[in-house]
C-alpha cells in the first residue's frame, strides 16, 4: 500500500518488472538508477502528453503528477494508469495510430531536420 | 524477475476431438510427470484420464467492468490453483507443475488474465506455454467453421498436429500454411496418438530466433480465408531500442487498441547481452522476460503483431513516427494480409 495516498498496488505493471528478482529497490545505490530510470520515463512520456498539452512529473519518486494547463492535476501511480487518467483529463482518446498525431510527429520531425542542416 | 520460485502452468486448449486429452494421457504417463503435476480440466470427454490430482472445474468466467472480453476472471480455476497451493504449502501432495485442459470451445486469454492479474496467483504461478492441438485431418474444416480455434491458434506458443498418421502430406502442408498464416510466431509439432517428448511443455525462444524465420521464405498469397479481419505484421530493428520508450508506446497502444492487438510476440534488442522476450495477448503482458544470451547468437530484434481490424500498415506508419523517440530504426520484415 502507497503510504502517501493510501492507494493500494495490486498490480506491478509489465513496463516496471526489471530482470531480477528484486523488484522493490529500497535504499543504497540502486536508488540512483531508479529515480534515474523515472525521471527518463517523465521525460518520453512527456514527448508524447506535448501533443496533448499535458505533463508529467515525477513525485517523490514514488508517484507521478499528471498536469494540464488549467490547473487539474492528478496522481498516476505506473503507465497502465497513466493513459486513462490522460483520457479522462482530455476528454477524449490518446491513441498512438491517430493519423492527425502521428502527422503532428512527423512535421516536427521534419522541421527539426531541417533546422539541424 | 525470474521464475524460479513459481511454479509452470501449461495450457492445452484445441477443438472439440482434437486430441487434447489423448495428447495429456500419454505426457501424464512419463515420469517426470507423473507425480509432481497437477491437473485441472474443464470437461470430462470420451477418453478417460486417470491421475491422482486431477480436478474437474465448471468453466465459470466472472465478467468484470470494462467489457472487454479478454480481460475477465475465470474464477473456477482462481479457486482451484489457489487448493493446489495450499495443498502444496501443507505437504498434502508435491506439485511443480500444473495443466489446464480447456474446452473445445474456450478462449484461452481469460485463464492468462486470471493467472498474471490475480494478487496471490501472479506470484506464484506463471504461464509458461499455451498448446494448442490443431486436427490435422479437419483442421482447414475447423478453421473455417470455428472462430474459436482462430482465436486459441494466435494465443498460443505452440501448435501440435494431431492425427498426421491418418491425413496426406497435402492435408498437412495446407494447414501448416493457414496456421502460419494466422500465427507467425508459432512452433508447430506433430504428433500421432499424443506421442511427444514433455519438452512440448517447456518453452524455449528458439522459435522466435530470426534466423529461424529467414530459413522459410513465405509466399504471400491472397486467397480465400476465414476472417479476413485478421493480419499480421513482423518488424525487424536495426540497432537497440530504448526500452522505457517502446514499453510507453505499447502501452499506449494496448490502452487504446488492446482489443484488436491479438497478439504481441517479440525478441527485442535493448542494448544489453540479451534479448527481452515480449509475450503479449490482447489488453494482458506477460511479465517480460529478460534472457541473458541470444538464442542461435543471433542478435536480432523481432517483433510480430497479430492484428483483428487494424491495418498493419496503420501499426507500421506509427511506429515509424515514434522512431525518433524508440532511437531506432525500423523495418517491415514480413507482412501476412488477408488471412
Amino acid at each position: 500500500m502507497c503510504i502517501l495516498c493510501g492507494e493500494f498496488v495490486m498490480q506491478i505493471h509489465w513496463t516496471d518488472k526489471t530482470s531480477t528478482d528484486e523488484t522493490e529497490i529500497l535504499v543504497g545505490d540502486l536508488q540512483r538508477t531508479r529515480m534515474r530510470t523515472r525521471l527518463h520515463r517523465a521525460k518520453l512520456c512527456n514527448k508524447i502528453l506535448s501533443y496533448y498539452r499535458l505533463k508529467l512529473e515525477d513525485w517523490h519518486g514514488s508517484k507521478f503528477v499528471l498536469r494540464d494547463l488549467k490547473g487539474n492535476q492528478e496522481i498516476v501511480h505506473d503507465l497502465g494508469a497513466l493513459w486513462g487518467t490522460a483520457e479522462k483529463m482530455l476528454g477524449g482518446p490518446i491513441n498512438p495510430l491517430d493519423p492527425n498525431l502521428l502527422q503532428q510527429i512527423q512535421e516536427e520531425q521534419n522541421l527539426l531536420r531541417n533546422e539541424n542542416k | 524477475m525470474t521464475n524460479s520460485n513459481k511454479k509452470p502452468i501449461t495450457i492445452i486448449t484445441g477443438c472439440l476431438g482434437s486430441g487434447k486429452t489423448t495428447l495429456l494421457r500419454k505426457l501424464l504417463k512419463k515420469p517426470e510427470l507423473q507425480h509432481n503435476t497437477a491437473v485441472i480440466v474443464n470437461e470430462f470427454g470420451k477418453i478417460g484420464l486417470d491421475h491422482h490430482l486431477l480436478k474437474k472445474t465448471d468453466e465459470k468466467t466472472v465478467l468484470l467492468n470494462g467489457g472487454c472480453i479478454c480481460c475477465n476472471n475465470r474464477e473456477d480455476l482462481e479457486n482451484e490453483l489457489k487448493s493446489f497451493l495450499s495443498m502444496d504449502h501443507n505437504k498434502d501432495a508435491s506439485i511443480n507443475r500444473i495443466i489446464i485442459e480447456t474446452t473445445g470451445m474456450a478462449d484461452p486469454s481469460p485463464i492468462l488474465f486470471t493467472i498474471l492479474t490475480n494478487p496471490l496467483l501472479q506470484h506464484h504461478y506463471y504461464i509458461e506455454s499455451v498448446v494448442a492441438t490443431v486436427d490435422t485431418k479437419n483442421g482447414l474444416l475447423h478453421l473455417k467453421n470455428n472462430p474459436e480455434l482462430v482465436k486459441q491458434v494466435i494465443v498460443a506458443d505452440k501448435i501440435i498436429l494431431t492425427k498426421t498418421d491418418i491425413s496426406t502430406l497435402e492435408e498437412k502442408e495446407e494447414l501448416m500454411r493457414q496456421l502460419h498464416r494466422i500465427n507467425p510466431s508459432c512452433e508447430v509439432h506433430e504428433a500421432i496418438h499424443g506421442d511427444i517428448g514433455i519438452d512440448i511443455l517447456k518453452v524455449d525462444h528458439q522459435s522466435l530466433s530470426i534466423s529461424k524465420i529467414e530459413a522459410e521464405p513465405l509466399k504471400i498469397e491472397n486467397t480465400n480465408h476465414y476472417d479476413s479481419n485478421i493480419k499480421s505484421i513482423s518488424f525487424t530493428f536495426n540497432s537497440p531500442l530504448d526500452w522505457t520508450a517502446f514499453g510507453l508506446w505499447l502501452s499506449a497502444l494496448l490502452h487504446a487498441n488492446g482489443e484488436d492487438v491479438l497478439r504481441v510476440k517479440g525478441l527485442l534488442d535493448v542494448g544489453e547481452d540479451g534479448p527481452i522476450v515480449l509475450n503479449g495477448v490482447q489488453h494482458i503482458i506477460h511479465p517480460p522476460e529478460h534472457l541473458d544470451t541470444w538464442p542461435d547468437n543471433v542478435k536480432h530484434s523481432h517483433l510480430v503483431f497479430i492484428l483483428r481490424s487494424i491495418e498493419p500498415m496503420d501499426i507500421e506508419k506509427s511506429l515509424k513516427s515514434f522512431q525518433f523517440f524508440l532511437g531506432t530504426d525500423i523495418e517491415v520484415l514480413e507482412l501476412i494480409t488477408a488471412l
